[in-house]
């Protein structure tokens, strides 16, 4: 036994039951629209579990995980409209961009106690988006920049495409999270200066999961980028960030696997409070003050594991 | 391999205006059990801190296996084989008592293999294995200081650092705690040394004192030298601990 | 001279803004995002109370930073304090508060920004630069706000007591301290000098429903730069960062001035993470 532990079976199973019951639904009720909210659900999902990896299983809370996503979706534009390469080099280009920032940014912040890492993200971001428009020479400013060539034409084709990508994220990160690194995050979590004396570099371990976290996110930027088409300095907003936050509360903080029903749930949420238009904001950030009252544990990882130890009864 | 592990050269530091520590010198040798005797304030904690460079002193060297630990990170003491505990048990919240102990064998010196299994050993012999899966921070007192044990062997240390391993049990714990140890001690050939201020059981245990007071070493000798040291004496009766109440009983 | 003028008056804001978001933090270890907000509303409650209700520009404005210390106190009893276990669920919370209060104004003012009348209309020459009279206004205000919360928490025994609540919470309550009647007031003074930040510059930066956000991020700029919860330390960085800022805009570009508080915070993290005057080192 090696005392880490494992994805068991029937996770496994209901991971696999999930995915494909989302790659077949656009198909059962056609039409773009459901495409295009399941595809954009898809790419918050890859945001929020690459949050949750880093922030929910150290417990160090990266309020400006957009600045990643916004550096991601800014990079595609300018790898494809101004330096007119194939969209396809975009992912690797944005993930690369999204890592030199989380070092850039990890580095000062992460080796501090306290609420340093925290708020200088949330500044960085909103700094960010102002530089976006500062500098609209570069960036295409307030409309920043359009005509980004798509990545895969059919929008079902790239909808799976994202899914695929989605299930790789979560596998991966869920992985590593149930692996010996999981153990040291949550360990840090738990009291970082025991995890000195048990000889856990823990600055190294908090600045490399950043900097997974945040390539994770740039892909999903680059993702969303070839999927609307365009890049506004909107990305950067502080909503963005505390949008993929609710997801991860809602879905069950340092699971990995919560936060991607978080943020179906609340993508599905989101477009049926269309009609409320101007109010949406209002709802969701009303909602976050509740789920941190009433649900700090969440809602779907809760109701899974209460499910399975159902079945586990059964069985 | 030279018989002295750890040498402590006249190690100072000071907080603001607050002299903590004066000079501080010891030597302590392999398979030795010291314990470090003080009131209350007397620096001892923070002669542990600079022994594992949490603090770095102000003057002064600490040589661990010949090597000195000046400028090593904190984290790279364990490393070298220095384990330690702390005062106030910290588990590590939301993790359960395996997990507790697994963290503590991911250091770089530890063989990869197997890690789960020797974590298990190790709660066995401290006598939580049946707890291996409750969450830790639910665990009693007592539970608590066998998992910081456990913890901290799991680093295979060469020197065990134990701060007020006593602190809060009842004497019955405290019985069961100091035959731990001195198992452990004869299993694994550690040197241990540790900090206390409950005479007794920590008389029994070790077989050199050295005692603090205000920052500097007063006395140093046998248990049964020291308890009649008369500047031992006088540091204690000043204060008034449990050193009365244990002759009496 | 021009600099030497602008130079002060925006010191004194940030001075503002960032005194208040240190204090509620070195006192009750409250991290405040919705501290921008204070601000926001302080500019457009005077603005309502003026120029739709109508009543004279210094009864709005009294009345306005009065309505936004009662919010403050509010959102501290009812929000903060029952999450204060998690200095993250603060975070999270206040930082919900302030988008509420963003999208709130959004909703009922649309983004378009808005005219806060101003106290004083005339330009005054000073060493042969024509000033703004709000801006002077703005500069007297803010040496004596701050010059007054400085004596209250020196001279007054509430003072004392705000003073040994932030060296040590759990001392001053064995001592009978009412710590949690002090964490109400000193947010309801933090609000205060927000709003009152936010009712003199009013007339002169931009009202618009985002205008609480990069307060914030120039008050933790100041604030780290200074120490946190150093009332000394947030005045003299936001000397520092106003003059710095005010250089560069007239230097380089007005575009440029918010790498100064970039830069100073990333700087001020990588060298000397406790900041001026902090007194608990980060680390």
């Amino acid at each position: 036994m090696n005392g880490f532990q494992q994805i068991d079976k029937l996770s496994g199973v209901a991971g696999a039951a999930a995915l494909v019951v989302l790659a077949v639904a656009p198909l059962v009720f056609p039409g773009n629209y459901l495409i295009g909210v399941l595809t954009v659900a898809a790419i918050y999902g890859i945001w929020a579990v690459s949050w949750d990896f880093m922030s929910g299983l150290t417990g160090r809370e990266n309020f400006g995980h957009s600045l990643f996503i916004g550096v991601g979706a800014y990079v595609a534009g300018v790898v494809n409209v101004q330096m007119e390469l194939g969209p396809w080099w975009s992912l690797p280009a944005s993930m690369l961009l999204a890592v030199a920032f989380a070092l850039l940014l990890g580095f000062p912040t992460l080796r501090l106690k306290g609420p340093y890492f925290a708020l200088a993200m949330l500044s960085a971001a909103v700094i960010m988006q102002r530089l976006m428009l500062i500098f609209w020479e570069y960036t295409g400013g307030e409309e920043g920049i359009q005509d980004i060539a798509p990545l895969i034409r059919n929008n079902l084709h790239y909808y799976w495409f994202v899914l695929v990508v989605l299930a790789a994220t979560t596998f991966i990160l869920s992985w590593m999270a149930r692996s010996r690194w999981g153990l040291i995050l949550r360990a840090i979590r738990g009291d970082e200066a025991t995890c000195l004396a048990a000889g856990i570099p823990i600055t190294t371990y908090k600045i490399v999961s950043l900097v997974i976290s945040a390539a994770f996110a740039g892909l999903g930027g680059a993702l969303y980028a070839h999927y609307q088409l365009q890049v506004s300095p909107q990305l950067f907003a502080v909503v963005t960030s505390v949008t993929i936050i609710t997801m991860v509360y809602v879905g069950g903080m340092g699971t990995i696997y919560g936060p991607v029903g978080g943020a179906l749930l609340l993508t599905l949420l989101t477009e049926g409070l269309r009609n409320f238009g101007e109010w949406r904001l209002m709802i969701y950030s009303l909602l976050l003050i509740f789920i941190l009252f009433f649900l700090p544990n969440g809602f779907i990882a809760p109701l899974w594991k209460r499910v399975r130890s159902g079945w586990g009864d059964r069985a | 391999m030279s018989s002295v592990l750890l040498e402590v050269d006249s190690v100072d530091k000071h907080f603001g205006g607050l002299h903590a520590v004066k000079q501080v010198s010891m030597q302590i040798r392999r398979g030795e059990i010291v314990g470090i005797l003080g009131p209350n304030g007397a620096g001892k904690t923070t002669l542990f801190n600079m022994l594992t460079n949490f603090i770095p002193p102000d003057n002064g060297r600490v040589i661990f296996n010949g090597q000195s630990l000046q400028g090593v990170k904190p984290h790279k003491i364990v490393t070298l084989g220095i384990a330690r505990t702390f005062q106030l048990c910290r588990p590590f919240v939301g993790l359960s008592v395996l997990e507790n102990v697994l963290v503590g064998s991911l250091g770089p010196r530890v063989r990869h293999d197997g890690l789960g299994d020797r974590a298990m050993q190790l709660l066995k012999q401290v006598g939580l294995e049946a707890k291996a899966h409750t969450p830790s921070e639910l665990l009693s007192y007592g539970d608590l200081r066998r998992l910081e044990i456990a913890r901290a062997l799991a680093a295979e240390p060469e020197l065990l650092l134990l701060d007020e391993p006593f602190a809060g049990l009842g004497s019955s714990e405290i019985e069961a705690i100091s035959s731990l140890i001195r198992q452990l001690h004869a299993e694994k050939q550690l040197t241990i040394l540790l900090i206390e201020h409950k005479l007794r059981e920590f008389m029994q245990l070790v077989s050199r004192v050295i005692a603090l007071d205000f920052g500097e070493v007063i006395a140093e000798g046998s248990p049964a030298e020291i308890v009649a040291h008369p500047k031992v004496i006088e540091a204690y009766i000043g204060k008034q601990t449990e050193m009365a109440v244990h002759h009496a009983a | 001279m021009e600099i030497l003028i602008y130079g002060a008056v925006t010191s004194a804001i940030y001075a503002m803004l960032a005194v208040g978001f240190t204090l509620i933090f070195g006192v009750a270890r409250v991290l405040n995002l919705a501290h921008g907000s204070f601000y926001a509303l302080g500019a457009y409650g005077t603005y309502v109370l003026t120029s739709i209700v109508g009543l004279p520009l210094w009864l709005a404005a009294l009345l306005a930073i009065a309505g936004v210390s009662v919010f403050g106190v509010v959102v501290e009893k009812a929000l903060i304090r029952p999450l204060r276990y998690s200095q993250l669920g603060v975070l999270m919370i206040t930082l919900a508060v302030s988008l509420v209060v963003e999208q709130a104004l959004f909703l009922i003012f649309g983004s378009e920004y808005r005219n806060v009348p101003a106290f004083i209309d005339t330009k005054v020459s000073i060493g042969g630069v024509d000033v703004a009279g709000q801006r002077l206004l703005t500069l007297v205000v803010a040496v004596v706000a701050i010059g007054a919360l400085y004596l209250f928490i020196q001279r007054t025994r509430l003072g004392s007591a705000i003073l040994a609540i932030s060296q040590d919470a759990e001392a001053a309550k064995y001592m009978g301290i009412p710590s949690d009647r002090i964490f109400s007031l000193v947010m309801a003074i933090s609000a205060a000098l927000a709003a009152l930040a936010g009712v003199l510059a009013g007339p002169f930066l931009s009202v618009q429903p985002s205008m609480h956000l990069l307060p914030i991020v120039k008050a933790f700029a100041i604030v780290i730069v200074g120490g946190l919860g150093s009332i000394p330390g947030s005045i003299l960085a936001a000397l520092m960062l106003g003059y710095a800022e005010t250089l560069v805009a007239y230097l380089i570009s007005t575009s440029w001035t918010e790498i100064v508080s970039v830069l100073a915070t990333l700087l001020t993290l990588v060298f000397r993470p406790a900041g001026i005057f902090g007194k608990r080192a980060a680390f």
